[in-house]
């Protein structure tokens, strides 16, 4: 059989750069198979995506060796724009992905820029939308789409092109578990029903694997191992816990999880640090948080979980007072916070957007990590730096220092967002996804900060849609569904109680690896 | 913030809120709403010509009769073209006591002597300056009712179809896709510089300084990110890759829109020419 991909010893380095992004990579791939890619940032995943796209090297120009064959020729002899229509490429970001105003334009726009005949076009386009069970959102404008919803219609816009190929670079990186679950049925159904070879680019193994038929794991940028299915069956979690976020992972790091900081370790009032009563919030006539009420002790990691759109967002902004609560009360250590300006609660609630770019604003790493304390923090600024400089090399950003912090990578990107907070040292971290884009080694290097944070009797209320970091990191969970906290409960009852309601993609069973004969479903 | 999983709205600012009434199109079912985007777009053009070159108090009057009564057919009604145009209409109006005050040519309408201040009304100061407002309410007013009833993407592909560069016709699909999502963008950045200690609540020229500088570094990062992904994706989906390109479907005219194109020039002709 020929396959579909031919990768023989390709290394590619970005022009300017020293180090090679791709080391002798070889890889094939055959029609019909479904691999996963997978490992640490950086590692060279998303180069090897452009190199089979073929925007490597006519779009990102460097030095190239060896070949990348699809269905036999060299990409390199493609004409431009001549892999159009082979291979498919589904990106991270599901907003920027999407060109037109409504989806049956978005799913037209290949074959309408391939000269398809009007007829074809409107027959693939139900074809492609009936492949992604997407044809009840043909009329729909592509604006008032759910996250998976267009992750769903970018893949179906990919389809349309009849691609021989589909790469998936991170496709589930910005949705919920349920978003993330619509999509990944997507693509068993894809592998089931029409033999399109896929590739997947991921960190979270978890729902990926059990359709995989060869994990590849990549490491500074050559192929580090590449485990069949068969190994998998065989090994199972073992093998695929290598790289991935379940709880064996975890194993190294935390051994007091279920428990608060001990007294020892931070002497602390019972009193809540954070008590919100009654919040009632929204947007102009929309109210989207109704009676929110709970409280955080000191000491505590608390897990705010809930679909995209249930009201997660608003309830952290309100905290910080970016958005102005309609109703009820914010108490902070016993002061109340209610009309407070926000860069007075920013003092002691430090919260980290998930997306990095939105905070970054200075020209150097270490400018960017010392921003907020010179605007917060009431130490002297030479201690600052001495925390900033430990926090930097913590965080395995020191060697970036002098570096201009919009180059860094996502992942990078977002450790120095953390990092500019926890240089002022505030009580409350509030993290909005900060495992997005991290591999497994900088999750625990996260995962034990936080630690050390609330053993100082620091607090997170951490934003994250991992169940097995939740299971292991987090002593209660607030579930939040439709503007109010459905579920406010000790991490263990709080899934039982997120079972008995249904939310199954939310239970940390859905992170055990369990590879069967015909994979999941 | 994440892609949200439902539709999300966004903190408004006090700049935005109120003070540019929204032009945007309005979803509706209307007569006017269904007429062919080229149709509309040949009304448009007529109508404002035509209000350009009418130079009488009658003829401005007429002509926006007729676009009040396109507003009711539209759906729109009164209240909408008050609230929309409340900022152009109080800008006519001063337009029309600023040459109420310093025309003084014509015949001598009015005459007021008080204690401090005397005050007159010549007739070219109040014909001219409601003629000049008229004209100014119809073209303005005109073309907001055509962003209000014109879908916008059909509009695009209208073009397109008829002869733009499909390039150029994108340009304007992209921009009327993006420009929701980098506004919401700006809001997230305002909400995570906020949150880094840096003060932009209120209104000062201060703060305003400080917004520039810290909201603009962030919006050019982030706009850039999306351009590249949406490079990337419009190119692997062959976007450039001839000179021409197909359609799903084209929007074509009927035969009594096709005879519009024709006739509402001719209409408006006749408007101007009998009441110039």
């Amino acid at each position: 059989m020929t396959p579909v991909i031919e990768i023989n010893q390709l290394t590619f380095t970005y022009q300017g750069e020293q180090n090679a992004a791709l080391s002798q990579v070889d890889l094939r791939l055959y029609p019909g198979e479904f691999i996963t890619i997978t490992g640490p940032s950086g590692c060279g995943k998303s180069t090897l995506a452009m190199c089979l796209a073929g925007f490597i090297p006519t779009a990102f120009p460097g030095e190239m060796m060896g070949e990348v064959l699809i269905q036999g020729h060299d990409t390199r002899k493609y004409p431009e724009g001549g892999l159009s229509g082979i291979v498919g490429l589904v990106q991270q970001d599901p907003e920027g992905q999407l060109c037109t105003l409504t989806v049956a334009d978005e799913v037209a726009f290949g074959p309408e820029n391939l000269c398809v005949p009007p007829e074809e076009i409107r027959s693939r386009v139900i074809t492609s939308l009936e492949a992604v069970d997407g044809m009840h959102l043909f009329h729909r404008q592509v604006h008032t789409l759910s996250g998976g919803e267009k992750q769903r219609v970018a893949i179906a816009s990919v389809l349309a092109m009849k691609p021989a190929l589909l790469i998936l670079d991170e496709p589930t990186a910005n949705l919920d578990p349920r978003c993330t679950r619509e999509v990944l049925q997507v693509l068993a159904k894809l592998q089931r029903e029409q033999a399109v070879s896929l590739v997947i680019i991921e960190h979270r193994l978890e729902q990926v694997l059990p359709w995989t038929d060869r994990l590849i794991r990549m490491d500074q940028g050559r192929i580090a191992s590449s485990i069949d299915r068969a190994v998998m069956l065989q090994g199972g979690l073992e093998a695929a816990s290598q790289t991935s976020y379940v709880p064996e992972a975890f194993e190294s790091c935390d051994q007091s999880r279920h428990s608060k900081a001990s007294d020892e370790e931070v002497s602390v009032a019972e009193q809540a640090l954070l008590s919100v009563e009654h919040l009632q919030a929204g947007y102009e006539d929309r109210v989207v948080l109704s009676d929110v009420s709970f409280q955080l002790s000191p000491g505590e990691t608390v897990a705010l979980m809930g679909d995209n759109g249930s009201g997660k967002t608003t309830l952290i902004l309100s905290l910080l007072g970016i958005i102005k609560p309609s109703g009820g009360k914010i108490w902070f250590q016993q002061e109340e916070m209610t009309g407070k300006k926000v860069a007075y609660r920013a003092r002691h609630m430090g919260l980290v957007f998930q997306n990095p770019h939105h905070q970054l604003f200075e020209n150097s790493v270490w400018r960017e990590a010392l921003l907020p304390a010179s605007f917060l923090s009431e130490t002297s600024s030479d201690a600052v730096e001495e925390i900033t400089g430990n926090l930097l090399e913590d965080f395995h950003l020191i060697q970036y220092r002098e570096k201009n912090p919009f180059t860094l990578s996502l992942g990078e990107k977002k450790r120095l967002a953390l990092v500019s907070v926890l240089a002022y040292g505030p009580s409350l971290l509030i993290l909005d996804e900060p495992l997005v884009g991290q591999d497994r080694e900088r999750m625990l290097t996260l995962m034990n900060v936080l630690q050390y944070h609330r053993r100082q009797g620091g607090s997170v209320l951490m934003v994250c849609h991992e169940p097995a970091v939740v299971e292991t990191f987090c002593q209660r969970i607030l579930f939040v569904k439709d503007g109010s906290i459905a579920i406010d409960a000790p991490t263990a009852e709080a899934f039982q109680m997120l079972k008995a309601q249904g939310h199954h993609e939310y239970l940390p069973a859905c992170g055990h690896v369990q590879i069967g004969e015909e994979g999941g479903d | 913030m994440k892609a949200a999983c439902s539709p999300k709205s966004k903190t408004s600012s006090p700049i935005s809120k109120g003070f540019f009434p929204g032009l945007s199109y309005v979803e509706g079912t209307s007569s006017l709403h269904r007429v062919h985007p080229g149709v509309k777009l040949m009304l448009l053009i007529s109508f404002s010509i035509c209000a350009m070159l009418v130079t009488s108090v009658a003829g401005g009057m007429l002509l926006l009769v007729i676009l009040i009564s396109a507003y009711g057919a539209a759906g729109l009604g009164w209240d909408f073209f008050i609230r929309k145009l409340r900022w152009i209409l109080l800008f006519g109006l001063m337009m029309l006591l600023a040459q109420v005050l310093w025309v003084r040519t014509g015949v001598l309408l009015w005459h007021f002597q008080g204690s401090f201040f005397s005050f007159e009304v010549w007739s070219e100061g109040l014909l001219g300056g409601l003629a000049m407002v008229f004209r100014f309410i119809n073209v303005i007013g005109s073309s907001y009712l055509f962003v209000a009833i014109t879908n916008p993407n059909q509009l695009a592909y209208t073009l397109m179809q008829a002869g733009l560069p499909y390039r150029a016709g994108f340009m304007l699909i992209t921009a009327l896709r993006f420009i929701p999502l980098f506004h919401l963008e700006l809001n997230q950045i305002k909400n995570a510089q906020m949150a880094k200690g840096i003060d932009l609540e209120g209104l000062s020229p201060a703060k305003l300084v400080r917004s520039i500088r810290y909201l603009l570094v962030p919006l050019v990062i982030s706009v850039l990110g999306r351009v590249d992904t949406l490079t990337v994706s419009m190119e692997i989906r062959a976007f450039g890759l001839t000179d021409h390109r197909e359609y799903r479907e084209t929007l074509l005219m009927s035969k009594a829109e096709k005879r519009g194109m024709a006739v509402i020039p001719l209409v408006f002709g006749i408007i101007w020419a009998a009441l110039r």
